[in-house]
C-alpha cells in the first residue's frame, strides 16, 4: 500500500516536523520502503500463540506513598531556554486549548 | 608504565598496591585521548579538570588508607547519551548541544561510587539510532584500526575509546545492537545485559522497552568486573528487577559438557566469509573445550525480526523524542506563537536519521494504522520471544556473527537507511527477546580489521556467556590496543 | 420538533486523589499556593533521561473508590501512552489508561424528584495530572495573551477519572450524580472532591434523543467549576439543542466551554488535526497486579457508605429521612451522631443538636470537627442533663458556647457561666415567677381580662421568667406556674 504525499504531511505535523517538499518525496519512498519490508511480518505463523505466552514477564512494584524532596530545581530552571523567574516561558499560544485533563 | 593496555581490574590493582598512582593513570589516559582524538574524534567533552581533581582525591584516600573501591582511579568514558549532572550530556544531537542535566544517570553515580574517574562523554549516533556514529552532530567517529572506516554505532565512540585504549572500560547503550555491532567493528568485547538488570534512570531513551546501558571493554574479566558495579537494582526505574544480582566476577562456569548452538540461519549467504570462519572457529574452539555443538533452528527471528524492531523502536522513540520542544531544556528557535517554535526547534534540533524514525513511529501508531503494524509487531515479538526460549531447550548459549560484515567505509551505507539497518540483523533479535548478548572479539581479518562473534544466552544468563566468553579468551587471546590509523 | 424529545447526559468526573506525593514520583501534591515549580523533580518535569515509579497509595485509594462505586477490579492493569503536544504536558503524552483500566461495571443509587435511580459507572481509570499555565494577558485568559508562563507543580498529580452510562435526565440528576460521587470521595478520605479549587473536575457529554429512539449527536462541555454552573451549562445546551432541532438544523458533534460570566457554552475554535493520541502501552511500567488479598483488605476496611448509613440511621434509631440526609452528608457528622447515641443521647435530641448547634458552630468558628475542643462524650453529658431536666435547652445553649470557646469541661463550663445544675424549680420558682408579675401587673391584667388569644403575652412574661432564672428553670414548670397565676389553662 502506497503512503500519499498527504498523508506524509499529515504524519509530520502529528509529530510537530517540518518537512519540505523534497524531503516529503524522500519520506514517500522511505516509508513505501519499509512498508515492502514489514510484509514478512505477516507471514510469521501467531497460530501456535497461546494466550500469556511470550509476554514480559515482569510485575510492576509499587513506591510507598512518602515525600522525596529534590534539590535541583533551581538547576533545571536554569537550563529553561526562556524563563520569568519561577516559570517557564512559552511564546503565544494560538488556536484554543486542546481536550487535555482540565 | 603501559597505561593503555592495562585492563580495569590491573589499573584498580595497581593504584590500591601503590605500583602507580590513580593521578598517572588518568594523566595517561588525558593524555593518549588528547594525542588521538584528531583522528578518531570519539569523545564529545572531555572532563579533564574534573579528572585530575578526583584523581587527586582518590591517591589522597590511599594515603589514608581508605577504601578506594572496586574501580579505584580507574579512568572510564560514558556514551553521551547518559546523564551527568552539570556535565554537558549532547546524546550526539543539536537538540541538547548545550544540555546541563540536573541529575546523574544511576549507572553513573554507581560508577563514581566504586571509585571510578569519568573522563569523557563519548560520541555517538543521534539519540542513539544508527549503526555508524555518522549521524551526529558533533562529526563521525573514526575506527581506529581504519580511519577510513566507522567504528559502529551508536556506542561508536564508546567502542573506539576502549579499542585505542584511551580507557580500559566504557559504558554504551544496547537498543538493536548498539554495544554489540560497534564491540564487533573495533575490536574490543561489549556487553548488552538482560534487559532489566541495569537501571536505565538517567539514560536518554530512544525505546524504553529495548534500551540496556551495557560495558565495553578488553577483557571477559573486566566485563564481569564492571557488571558487579551498574548490575544493581533501582527502586526508581519500574523495569529493573528488585532481586539481588549473583557476583559475576570469579571463577565462571566451564564449558565442558554444555551446549553451543549454531544458528542455522545465521551462516552462509549474505555473510563475510571471513565472519562465517570466525565463527566456526569459535565452535571448534569450545569443542576442543568439551561442548558439545549443536545447529539451533530460528525460523522467524532473522526475517521477522528486523521489520519487528523497525516499528517498535520507532513508535517509542517518536513518544519519546515528543518532549523535545524548546520549552524546558535544549535548544529554542525564536517563534513568534508557540507550533512555530516546536516545527522550528525539532527541525533545527534533530538531524534526518531522527526525524525518519520519528516519523516511521508516529505513521504506526496512528490511527487506522496502529492494529496493522504496532499490534503485528507486538504480536510477532512474543514470537520471537517464545522462539528464542525453545531454542535455550536445546542449546545453553547460541553463537553466532554479531554483523555480517567486518567494519564498512565511512559514507559506505549512511545514505541507505535500510541497508544500514541489516547491518543489525544478529543484533535486533536478541534485544527483542530481552536477552544477554555479547560480542567479542576473537581475531582480525587478513585486512587487519577485527573479526568477531556473538553469544546469546538465556535472560540472566551473564554468567553462562562469560564463562563461554572466558573459554574462548584463552584460546584467541585478549584483543590488542589499535593504533588509531594505520593498519599493519 | 422538539416534543417527545430525551435528555440523555453523562458526566466524566476527574478526581484528585489526595496522596502525599504524586502518582509517578516523590514529589508532594500539595500544590496549591506552593512557590511555582518547586514541587518538582526529573520525573514530572518529564526530563531526560526520567522514569515513572507508580504509588502505592494511589492504587489503594483507586481500589478503594471503585469498590464504592460497586465496580468489578480488573486483576491486571496497564498504563498507556496518550500522545499531544502542549506546554503543560512535560513529557509530550500523558500517562494514562486506555483498553485495560483498573476497574469497570458499576453503580451508584441517587435520589430524585421520582425517587430513587441508579446511574450506571462504565469504567475508573488512573492518569496524572498536568501542569498549569498562566496566560500573561490582562485578564488572565488565552486570547489575547502574547505568552504564557509554565508551573508543573501540579504536574503528576494523580487523578481517577471515572465515567458513568449516559443514564442522567436532567441536569438535577446530573448535579445529584456529581453531589454523590463527591460524597463518597470525602467519605472514603480520599479526595477533598472540591470543584472550586479544581480536586474535582467535571465534564458533560449532553445530547437530545428523538421520540423514535433515534440518537443526536453529543456535545461535550467543560469548564464547569461548581454545581450551579454545572446545572446552567446543561440548561443552557438543552435549550440551545432543542432551538436547533426546532429550527430544522441539526447539532454538531463539538465541544464547549462554558462561560459563567456570560452563561453560554461556547463552542471551541475547530482544530486542524483530529485527536490522534496514538495511544500505546506505556513500556515504562510493568503490567500492573492488583491481588486478591488488597481487594479484601481494602473491601473490609472501606467505611460505612452515605446512603447505606442514611437508611440504617432511620431503621434503627428512627430518624426521619430528612434528618438522616443531613446527618450522614459528611462522614465526621455521621460519625459523631452515631457516637453520641451510643453514649446514650436519645437520638431525636442529638439530631437537632447537630443540626443547630454544631453546624451553626462549625459554620461560624470554620473549625474542623476533628479538632474542635469538645469531646463526644462531654456533649453526651450535656445532652443527657436537658434529657433529665438538669439543664434548660437554653442553658445547655450557654454552656456549649463556653465549652467551644474554653474547652472546659461541662461542669467547668457551667461554673464558669454561672449556671448551676438543679435549677430553680418549686417554690423558689413560684416566688421568683409571682416577682415578676408584681413588676408587669398591667400585662397580668391583660391576660386575665382575656386579651391574649394568641398567647403572645404569656410567652413574653415566660420568656422573662426564663431569663431570671438563666434558663434554669424548667419552661414546662415556669408555664404551669404562670398559667395559674394567669387564669389561663
Amino acid at each position: 500500500m502506497a503512503v500519499s504525499e498527504e498523508e506524509v504531511r499529515r504524519i509530520a505535523l502529528l509529530a510537530r516536523l517540518e518537512v519540505d517538499q523534497a524531503e516529503v518525496e524522500g519520506l514517500q519512498k522511505h516509508f513505501n520502503d519499509i512498508l515492502a519490508h514489514f510484509h514478512d511480518l505477516r507471514n510469521v505463523d501467531l497460530g501456535e500463540l497461546q494466550p500469556g505466552e511470550g509476554e514480559r514477564k515482569t510485575v510492576c512494584p509499587l513506591r510507598e506513598d512518602s515525600i522525596e524532596n529534590w534539590d535541583g530545581r533551581e538547576s533545571a530552571l536554569e537550563e529553561a531556554p526562556s524563563r520569568e523567574g519561577d516559570f517557564f516561558i512559552t511564546p503565544r499560544i494560538i488556536g484554543g486549548e486542546p481536550d487535555e485533563v482540565s | 608504565m603501559k597505561f593503555h593496555e592495562m585492563t580495569a581490574r590491573e589499573t584498580a590493582e595497581g593504584i590500591k598496591k601503590g605500583v602507580f598512582s590513580a593521578s598517572e593513570a588518568v594523566k595517561a589516559s588525558l593524555d593518549r585521548m588528547k594525542r588521538m582524538e584528531p583522528a578518531l574524534n570519539a569523545v564529545v567533552t572531555s572532563l579533564e579538570e574534573n579528572a585530575l581533581e578526583r584523581a587527586m582525591e582518590t591517591d589522597s584516600k590511599r594515603a589514608r588508607g581508605d577504601d578506594l573501591g572496586p574501580l579505584g582511579g580507574v579512568p572510564v568514558i560514558v556514551k553521551d547519551n547518559m546523564c551527568t549532572r552539570n556535565i554537558r550530556t549532547t546524546c550526539g544531537s543539536r537538540m541538547l548541544a548545550q544540555w546541563k542535566p540536573p541529575y546523574s544517570a544511576t549507572v553513573v553515580e554507581l560508577l563514581e561510587a566504586s571509585g571510578a574517574i569519568l573522563v569523557g562523554k563519548s560520541n555517538m549516533d543521534e539519540f542513539a539510532m544508527g549503526s555508524s556514529t555518522e549521524h551526529s552532530a558533533f562529526g563521525p567517529t573514526s575506527n581506529p584500526w581504519d580511519t577510513d572506516r566507522v567504528p559502529g554505532g551508536s556506542s561508536g565512540g564508546s567502542a573506539a575509546a576502549v579499542a585505542a585504549g584511551y580507557v580500559p572500560l566504557a559504558l554504551g547503550s544496547d537498543t538493536g545492537g548498539s554495544i554489540r555491532q560497534p564491540a564487533a567493528f573495533c575490536g574490543v568485547h561489549g556487553l548488552k545485559p538482560t534487559y532489566g538488570l541495569v537501571s536505565r534512570r538517567g539514560l536518554v531513551a530512544f525505546a524504553s522497552s529495548l534500551d540496556q546501558i551495557g560495558p565495553l571493554a578488553r577483557s571477559v574479566d573486566d566485563l564481569a568486573l564492571a557488571m558487579d558495579v551498574i548490575a544493581a537494582p533501582d527502586s526508581r526505574d519500574s523495569t529493573c528487577f528488585r532481586d539481588p544480582r549473583p557476583l559475576y566476577s570469579g571463577a565462571f562456569p566451564d564449558v565442558a559438557g554444555k551446549r553451543v548452538g549454531l544458528v542455522r540461519e545465521f551462516g552462509g549467504d549474505g555473510i563475510d566469509a571471513e565472519i562465517d570462519g570466525a565463527v566456526s572457529e569459535a565452535a571448534a574452539s569450545l569443542e576442543k573445550r568439551g561442548a558439545e555443538v549443536v545447529e539451533i533452528s530460528l525460523p522467524n527471528a532473522g526475517v521477522a525480526g528486523l521489520p519487528c524492531y523497525y516499528i517498535l523502536a520507532p513508535a517509542e522513540a517518536s513518544s519519546n523524542l515528543a518532549r523535545y520542544d524548546g520549552v524546558r531544556y535544549g535548544l529554542k528557535k525564536d517563534a513568534p506563537d508557540l507550533i512555530s517554535q516546536f516545527l522550528a526547534t525539532r527541525k533545527a534540533g534533530f538531524g534526518p536519521e531522527v526525524k525518519r524514525r520519528i516519523l516511521t513511529g508516529t505513521f504506526v501508531l496512528s490511527s487506522g494504522y496502529y492494529d496493522a503494524y504496532y499490534l503485528l509487531a507486538q504480536n510477532v515479538r512474543r514470537v520471537l520471544r517464545m522462539e528464542f526460549e525453545k531454542a535455550f531447550e536445546k542449546a545453553d548459549v547460541l553463537l553466532m556473527p554479531a554483523a555480517p560484515s567486518p567494519a564498512f567505509r565511512k559514507g559506505e551505507l549512511v545514505d541507505d537507511p535500510i541497508r544500514m539497518y541489516m547491518t543489525d540483523l544478529f543484533t535486533l533479535p536478541v534485544n527483542l527477546a530481552e536477552l544477554p548478548g555479547m560480542a567479542m572479539n576473537t581475531g582480525y581479518a587478513k585486512n587487519g580489521l577485527p573479526l568477531g562473534v556473538q553469544l546469546v544466552a538465556p535472560r540472566f544468563g551473564e554468567k553462562v556467556l562469560f564463562g563461554f566468553a572466558s573459554a574462548l579468551e584463552e584460546a584467541s587471546g585478549r584483543p590488542s590496543v589499535a593504533g588509531g590509523g594505520e593498519l599493519s | 420538533m422538539s416534543r417527545g424529545l430525551q435528555t440523555v447526559i453523562g458526566l466524566e468526573i476527574h478526581v484528585q486523589l489526595d496522596t502525599r506525593s504524586k502518582i509517578f514520583c516523590g514529589c508532594s501534591t500539595d500544590y496549591i499556593g506552593a512557590v511555582p515549580n518547586s514541587n518538582v523533580c526529573p520525573v514530572c518535569l518529564g526530563l531526560p533521561g526520567s522514569l515513572p515509579s507508580p504509588n502505592e497509595k494511589v492504587i489503594r485509594y483507586a481500589v478503594a473508590m471503585a469498590l464504592a462505586l460497586g465496580c468489578s477490579i480488573s486483576e491486571t492493569t496497564i498504563f498507556h501512552r496518550k500522545n499531544y503536544f502542549y506546554p503543560d504536558l512535560p513529557k509530550a503524552y500523558q500517562i494514562s489508561q486506555y483498553d485495560r483500566p483498573l476497574a469497570v461495571n458499576g453503580s451508584i443509587e441517587i435520589e430524585t424528584g421520582d425517587g430513587p435511580r441508579t446511574i450506571g459507572i462504565t469504567r475508573l481509570h488512573l492518569e496524572e495530572d498536568a501542569g498549569k499555565l498562566v496566560h500573561a494577558a490582562s485578564d488572565g485568559r488565552l486570547a489575547g495573551a502574547d505568552h504564557s508562563m509554565v508551573d508543573y507543580n501540579r504536574a503528576g498529580v494523580p487523578l481517577a477519572e471515572i465515567v458513568s452510562e449516559p443514564d442522567m435526565k436532567t441536569p438535577a440528576e446530573a448535579r445529584e450524580y456529581v453531589v454523590r460521587i463527591r460524597q463518597i470521595a470525602r467519605y472514603l478520605g480520599i479526595s477533598d472532591g472540591d470543584m472550586e479549587s479544581g480536586s474535582l473536575r467535571v465534564d458533560a457529554n449532553i445530547s437530545l434523543t428523538g421520540p423514535d429512539g433515534s440518537l443526536g449527536s453529543k456535545v461535550e462541555i467543560k469548564n464547569m467549576n461548581s454545581l450551579r454552573a454545572l446545572e446552567h451549562a446543561l440548561e443552557f445546551e438543552i435549550r440551545r439543542q432543542r432551538e436547533v432541532l426546532s429550527n430544522g438544523g441539526t447539532v454538531e458533534q463539538e465541544t464547549r466551554h462554558w462561560d459563567d460570566a456570560s452563561c453560554v457554552a461556547l463552542s471551541s475554535r475547530s482544530k486542524e488535526e483530529a485527536h490522534d493520541y496514538r495511544y500505546f502501552p506505556e513500556p515504562d511500567i510493568p503490567e500492573l497486579h492488583i491481588s486478591r488479598h488488597m481487594i479484601e483488605d481494602i473491601g473490609s476496611s472501606l467505611p460505612e457508605l452515605p446512603f447505606n448509613r442514611k437508611k440504617r440511621f432511620q431503621s434503627d434509631f428512627g430518624v426521619t429521612e430528612d434528618d438522616a440526609n443531613v446527618l450522614t452528608e459528611r462522614r465526621e457528622i455521621a460519625e459523631w451522631f452515631e457516637g453520641l447515641v451510643n453514649a446514650g443521647s436519645d437520638p431525636k435530641r442529638a439530631s437537632n443538636w447537630i443540626r443547630g448547634d454544631l453546624l451553626r458552630y462549625l459554620r461560624e468558628s470554620g473549625v474542623d470537627l476533628r479538632d474542635a475542643p469538645f469531646s463526644v462524650a462531654a456533649i453526651a453529658e450535656l445532652l443527657g442533663m436537658v434529657d433529665s431536666g438538669t439543664l434548660s435547652n437554653t442553658a445547655a445553649r450557654d454552656v456549649f458556647t463556653a465549652m467551644a470557646e474554653t474547652g472546659l469541661s461541662v461542669e467547668k463550663a457551667m461554673a464558669g457561666a454561672g449556671i448551676s445544675a438543679g435549677g430553680v424549680s418549686g417554690k423558689d420558682l413560684a416566688a421568683l415567677v409571682d416577682r415578676i408579675l408584681a413588676d408587669n401587673s398591667d400585662v397580668l391584667e391583660e391576660i386575665r381580662s382575656g386579651g391574649d388569644a394568641k398567647g403572645k403575652k404569656l410567652k413574653f412574661l415566660q420568656g422573662l421568667v426564663m431569663r431570671e432564672t438563666r434558663g434554669q428553670a424548667d419552661p414546662a414548670e415556669a408555664a404551669g406556674i404562670l398559667r395559674e397565676r394567669a387564669g389561663v389553662r
